[in-house]
């Protein structure tokens, strides 16, 4: 019955643990990508670390799910009523990028080029998953672009079949409304050669072309 | 642990992590896997974007013992479903297809004349013009023909009394096949046909070129759909997810 597992060894006989350190590593294998072997490795580390550290993990935690929810225009992640974006003034009003999820607008930002406004999805028509239209935040857009002044919706989901599918149902949804809709632009990476590209790929820029 | 190539259509994707997948693949040598693709989500990579939704591409994959996941090493795409770039029913067909792929198909049971049906179907869905109807009641009933679940058309399931389609036929659901006058009484589930709606069945239940490509007649075709969606529904146990997406199903 030594307790030399807790410095290394994984093969931890579970019925030794306590109640809280087994309640632990059932949360932390929760979380995606996490399987139980991480999960125990994270417990450990929590156990090994002061409690000052382990506890500003707890109250990071807290702070997120006390604090931020969804922008109520965009369903951007936000501290308080609007997000960061929505309640800025230099940000042009006049253009609307669509995205699945907040992650895909923070790479956008970061990209920094961008200078109008985001709708959020909170994900993508996905009906093998069970996911319709009206699991998303389709009808707020739909809304929005109604009585806002947009000149320009850039579709922005991913491009994956699932996300040029979501992108094809809210273009047509909005097929009414005096909006130009456009979308990201794929195909070659820049910096690659041609003589490489995957053919479908090199399919997809001939398609994609622009004005020069 | 043996490395193993093969064509292979992809059926479903979760997320397992920030950029790794398990993938469930239709494959035309191995048939049905379970694969664990790491960094598929990258943009450079052994993947690049060959595993996406319904993508046809070139697989390298370790087996693994019975129940473990296997391991996927390398996807090269051939050819990607590019209804999403135009029609929402082409590409809700497509996710039928594949729906159909995964819920009729047993893990590691091959069957290459159905996976390379299931591609010319996915490309006819793509290219058209052949109607959506027709293409996806030629693609159900080949994957019933195939996999053994077709019913019997031609004779009584019960009796084997040949049919002449004169006048209106009765059709088991549980039976799995049409019943003669003899047979049918006391049989639970049975819906009655008309002759061209049988006849229908029976042209699109064919394995050859003589299948019709054309636009169904309306009446018996809906005929036909009603049939054929309970009796899809009996087979897996609840009705196909699709089948709400597809209007061209509805009966
Ligand atoms: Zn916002
Ligand atoms: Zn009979």
């Amino acid at each position: 019955m030594s307790p030399s597992g807790w410095c290394g060894s994984p093969a931890l006989d579970m019925a030794q643990l306590s109640e809280s350190v087994t309640r632990l590593i059932e949360e932390f294998a929760k979380l995606p990508g996490i399987g139980k072997k991480s999960a125990e490795r994270l417990t450990y580390h929590v156990l090994r670390v002061g409690s000052h550290e382990a506890l500003a993990l707890a109250d990071a935690i807290r702070d997120v799910k006390q604090n931020v929810r969804h922008c109520s225009v965009c369903f951007n992640l936000a501290e308080g009523e609007l997000c960061s974006i929505c309640s800025d003034p230099r940000r042009d009003r006049g253009l609307l990028c669509i995205v699945e999820q907040p992650r895909d607008l923070m790479a956008l930002e970061q990209a920094g080029s961008f200078k109008g406004l985001y709708h959020v999805l909170l994900g993508r028509i996905a009906p093998l998953e069970g996911v319709g239209p009206d699991q998303l935040t389709i009808d707020a857009l739909v809304e929005r672009v109604r009585t806002g002044e947009f000149r320009e919706v850039i579709m922005g989901t991913n491009p994956t079949l699932e996300g040029d599918g979501t992108a094809l149902y809210i273009s047509n949804r909005l097929a009414d409304f005096p909006v130009e809709i456009t979308r990201l632009a794929r195909g070659i990476t820049s910096g690659s050669v041609l003589e490489f590209a995957n053919k479908e790929i090199l399919a997809d820029a001939l398609a994609g072309r622009q004005k020069f | 642990m043996s490395t193993e190539k093969s064509l292979a259509l992809v059926l479903r994707l979760v997320d397992f992590s920030e950029t790794s997948v398990i993938a469930t693949l239709f494959t035309r040598d191995f048939g049905k896997i379970h694969g664990l693709a790491k960094g598929a989500r990258r943009l450079k990579g052994p993947f690049e974007s060959a595993l996406d939704l319904l993508c046809l591409s070139r697989l390298v994959f370790l087996r693994k013992s019975s129940d473990a996941l296997d391991l996927l090493t390398e996807a090269k795409l051939e050819r990607r479903f590019r209804a999403a770039a135009r029609d929402l029913s082409r590409l809700y067909a497509g996710y039928y297809v594949a729906e159909l792929l995964d819920e009729l198909t047993d893990d590691g049971d091959p069957h290459p004349e159905l996976f390379d049906f299931a591609c010319e179907t996915l490309a006819a869905l793509d290219t058209g013009p052949q109607p959506v109807s027709s293409v996806l009641m030629s693609f159900e009933l080949s994957a019933l023909r195939v996999l053994g679940h077709l019913p019997l058309l031609d004779q009584c399931v019960e009796c084997g009394t040949e049919m002449n389609g004169s006048g209106r036929v009765a059709f088991g659901m549980l039976a799995g096949g049409v019943l003669c006058a003899r047979c049918r009484p006391g049989k639970p589930k049975v819906v009655s046909l008309s002759g061209a709606a049988w006849q229908m069945l029976r042209d699109y239940a064919q394995s050859d070129e003589k299948r019709p490509s054309g636009e169904p007649d309306r009446r018996a075709y809906g005929e036909v759909r009603g049939v054929l969606n309970q009796y899809l529904s009996h087979l897996l146990g609840r009705r196909p997810r699709m089948h709400e997406y597809l209007g061209v199903l509805a009966s």
